[in-house]
Formats: structure tokens, sequence, C-alpha cells
């Protein structure tokens, strides 16, 4: 078993040398293909944190003062019921609810967020409106609320929000399309890269046979080959992701308050969570270019 | 050992490489296979170890039909098969002893075992103190026998040799034949393909001639013609 295990990475190694070039050349190519992926998955993160306040329609937001009584919430809750010809649903957002939202919002702004805790944040009715596109009718309704007992501010989306709502779903698509292509190009120059290193070694390859080597010894340091081109590249991709996260957080945290980035950066963790994604993709793609071509070409 | 029942086999509608083609090797016997190229003397030897399949009959190797054995299988087959080939296909990046030790390595046998083992073969085909050296540093007789080293160190049933001595000149084919016989007193049963008349006049074993595909002479202790 130890001499398999010592044969395998020799031959993958020695193979990693042989074939220096083109190994270069695929795991280049899927680290920048997974690292637009990365960025597509994190700049999709910000847009949503950016839109967290109007995610599944809302429109308009009621924000109660920090401590409204029972009484002032149900009065609101009642009103809500009662326009049900302009609001369709409404979710109530209570203290630890909005902390969370608070947690997303304000990523970019720590020196805000941190002044704000469950005794002090107001909470909020989210309102979904019957017909998003009557603003006069939403912003007669709003003004209406705004009077009313323990009402701190109402908000409703502007076309700005809708328009970041557009961008969001415009850029996602063609950069997850491109990342598409990309993990194509890497999976198809990984398959290449085996291939080359498999009729480099065909003599061998013939004798290991002769000899009675079995397909799958004679397959694996092939697979392993393709499968750490993918990690390999996926490592380079994480470290480029994270520099790039990290840099541009920094960044928004320089600029001057309120000019609508704060929301855009990733500091939850989920970063992380992508960067194993990006692993988990990236020895997919080596362990399918390499399987196919182990499999495709092994027939000696 | 080795038994062909009416084995045939063609390309295309023009070439048949062997035809109705059967006969019996007893274990331990060494056997030449002559015939002009393009006989079928080739195409026989890579049936017996599954590089082709005949379109009909059956070969039985040490005890069972492998026309249809299973893929999983064939390797198992192929450990008691040793291969020499004319143009002994070594391995040019590694030195002899790696290249008899690869034959080992590549089915699993531990690292102890080869370092037993690898000399002794060497020693056996002639090659003591020269395992070192690379392929490119020999002579072409020198080579052969690094491949007899490798086909034979796993101590195969069957040994097959297409045109060992095609390459060689006279005097270090002779020597190759009298490791070849020194492998079959061991027990290993020997198939040889040849155009050395030479040779085979010399050895006197059972000689199978085949012309266009058909065995036209089975003979023992038999002579090239």
């Amino acid at each position: 078993m130890l001499s398999r295990l010592r044969y395998t990475f020799r031959e993958t190694f020695d193979s990693f040398r042989r074939n220096a070039t083109l190994t270069v050349a695929a795991i280049i190519t899927a680290a920048i293909s997974l690292l637009g992926l990365g960025l597509t998955f994190l700049s999709q993160r910000g847009f949503d944190n950016l839109l967290a306040r109007w995610e599944g329609g809302v429109e308009m937001i009621v924000y109660m003062q920090p401590g409204a009584t029972q009484d002032q919430l149900d009065f609101i809750a009642q009103n809500l019921d009662q326009n049900s010809q302009v609001i369709d649903s409404y979710e109530y957002c209570d203290q630890s609810c909005s902390i969370a939202e608070a947690d997303r919002v304000l990523a970019g702004e720590p020196g805000i967020r941190d002044l704000l805790n469950e005794g002090n944040i107001p909470t909020q009715f989210k309102a979904v409106p019957t017909d998003g596109t009557d603003v006069e009718l939403l912003r007669l309704t709003a003004e209406a609320f705004e009077a009313g007992p323990g009402v701190f501010d109402v908000a409703f989306a502007e076309e700005q929000i809708q328009l970041i709502g557009q961008l969001q779903s415009f850029f996602g698509f063609r950069l997850f399309l491109l990342s598409g292509f990309l993990l194509v190009a890497a999976t198809l120059l990984i398959w290449n890269t085996i291939r080359t290193a498999i009729f480099a070694r065909r003599r061998e390859i013939e004798v290991m046979k002769l000899v009675g080597a079995t397909d799958w010894f004679i397959r694996i340091p092939f697979m392993l080959e393709g499968l750490l081109h993918g990690i390999i590249g996926a490592a380079l991709a994480s470290g480029g992701l994270w520099l790039w996260n990290e840099q541009w957080t920094e960044g928004v945290q320089s600029f001057p308050n309120n000019v609508g980035f704060a929301s855009l950066v990733v500091t939850d963790g989920y970063d992380q969570t992508v960067m194993l994604f990006m692993f988990g993709i990236g020895a997919l793609v080596g362990a399918v270019g390499a399987g196919i071509a182990a499999s495709r070409f092994l027939d000696v | 050992m080795i038994r062909l029942e009416n084995v045939t086999k063609s390309y295309s509608a023009e070439v048949v490489a062997l035809k109705d083609a059967s006969f019996d090797v007893a274990k331990g016997e060494f056997v030449f296979l002559v015939g002009p190229s393009g006989s079928g003397k080739s195409t026989l030897l890579r049936m017996l170890n599954r590089q082709e399949r005949p379109e009909r009959g059956a070969v039985w190797v040490a005890g069972r039909n492998i026309v249809d054995l299973p893929g999983g299988r064939i390797p198992m087959l192929r450990r008691n098969i040793g291969n020499i080939f004319q143009d002994y296909k070594l391995l040019l990046e590694k030195n002899v002893f790696e290249n008899v030790a690869f034959a080992q390595e590549v089915i699993g046998r531990p690292k102890h075992v080869i370092r037993q083992q690898v000399p002794a073969v060497l020693d056996l085909v002639g090659l003591a103190g020269k395992e070192e050296r690379m392929p490119n540093q020999l002579s072409g007789g020198e080579q052969q026998r690094v491949s007899i080293a490798r086909a034979f160190v796993n101590r195969p049933l069957i040994l097959l040799a297409d045109e060992p001595t095609g390459n060689l000149d006279p005097g270090p084919g002779e020597g190759l034949m009298r490791l070849l016989d020194r492998i079959n007193k061991t027990g290993t049963t020997v198939v040889m393909a040849t155009h050395d008349q030479r040779i085979v006049n010399t050895m006197r074993k059972r000689v199978i001639q085949l012309d266009r595909g058909i065995i036209v002479r089975d003979q023992a202790r038999g002579v090239y013609e």
C-alpha cells in the first residue's frame, strides 16, 4: 500500500516537472476563472447587503421609535391591515431582526454600527404594496403613517434602489456566464495537459499494461495531477479573493459617510464560504478534466 | 498451459491474420512460431496476453478461456505472462535496476521484495554490476537482457517473445537463446516468434509454422525449413 502511494505521488510530481509549461498554464487559467467566480459571488453579496432592507418586494418601511409600546405597534399593524387596497402584505422586524440587518447594511461603517444595540435600534414594519408602480399613492400612504403614534420614520424604495437591483441582475448573470466559460476553458486545458502527459508517457503506460498494472493504478497519478491543478488554482484564487476583499473593505471604510457604498462589503465570513466553494469547484474541474482524459486516452 | 481451439482473426476481408488455428502447448514447453512476415505470428502472441481477441474460437491460458475475460481480470492474466519485444521497449529515462523494478512496482510489490528480487534476476541474465547503467549505455544484447529480466522478474508461467533476436548480431543472439533456454528449464513455458533460421535449427525445439494465418506445420524438435 505504502509503495503504491509513494509511486502515485512520485509519478504525479514527475509529470508536473516534465510538463511544466502546460501545468502552469492550466493552474493559472483555473485560478483566474475561480477568482472571477469568487468575485461574482462577493459582488452579488455586496449588492444583496445594499438591498437587504428591500428584499422580497418591500417598498415601504415604517421605522418605530426605540421603546415603542405594544399598543403603538398594534395600532400600526392594524392600520396596515386596513389599507389592504394599497398594502398587499407586511412583516414586522423586531430588535434582533433589525440588529442582524444592521450587521449587513452597516458593514462598511463599523463606527455607526457599534452605536446600535437592541435597546436603541428602531424596529420596522416592512410592507409590500399591491401596486409598486403607483408611487404617488405610496407616498401619500407613507405620509399618513409618518404621523402615527411611536413612528420614527417612513422610508420607501426610491428609483435608485430599483436601479441597483437591475444592475445586480444585469452584472450577476453576465459575470456568472463569463466565469462559467472560463471554468470550461480551465477544464479543457487540464484535459489537454493530462492528454499531453499521457502521450509523453505512452511507452511507459504500454509496459505497465503488459506487466499487469490495473487501469486504476495507471489512471490515479493522472487524475491526481488534474485534481492538484484545480486545487492549486483554487488556493491561488482564494489568496487573490482574500486580498481583494481586504483592500476593498479598507477602501470603503475610508470613504466619506453616506456615499452609499457602506453596505457593498462582505465582512461576515461569507468570503470564507466562497473560498471553500472555490476549492470544491476547483477540485471538481480538475477531477472531471483529468478523469475524462485518463479514461479516453489510456487505451494503449 | 496454452490451448487454441479453431481461432480465427481477420483485420479486414482481405487481411486474415489467423484462420482456424488450433494447438496445445504443455507447461514448460519451448515453442518456436515461424513463418514469413504477415503470417500471423505476432497476432497469435498478442492474443495470448489479450491484446487482441479472436472473432471465433477459444484461447485457453492456464486453464481459463481468456476470450471473454472481463477487462478487470486482464491485469491478473498478464501478471502470469512475461513479454519480450524486438525493440526491447525499455524506459530510456530509467536505469537498468529501475527498468526491471518497474515491473514489480506497478503491481504493488513491496520495496524490500524489489530490493531482493531485482538484483537476483539481473544476476541471472548476466547484468550484475550494471544496475546503474542507462539503456543507452548498453549494447543491443544487454538491452534485450534487461528486457528479459523485466519479463521474468515476476516469475511468470509463460514467456512470450516476439523476434527477440531480430535486432541482434549472431553472437549476442545465441547468448540470448541460451538465457531463454535456462529460463525455460525453470519450468516457464516459452513461445517465441522468430525469423532466425540458425537459432531454430540449433535449438531443435517444437516448431509451429504459419502461412497466411494457417498452421501448416507443427513439428516436435523441428527445424526452420
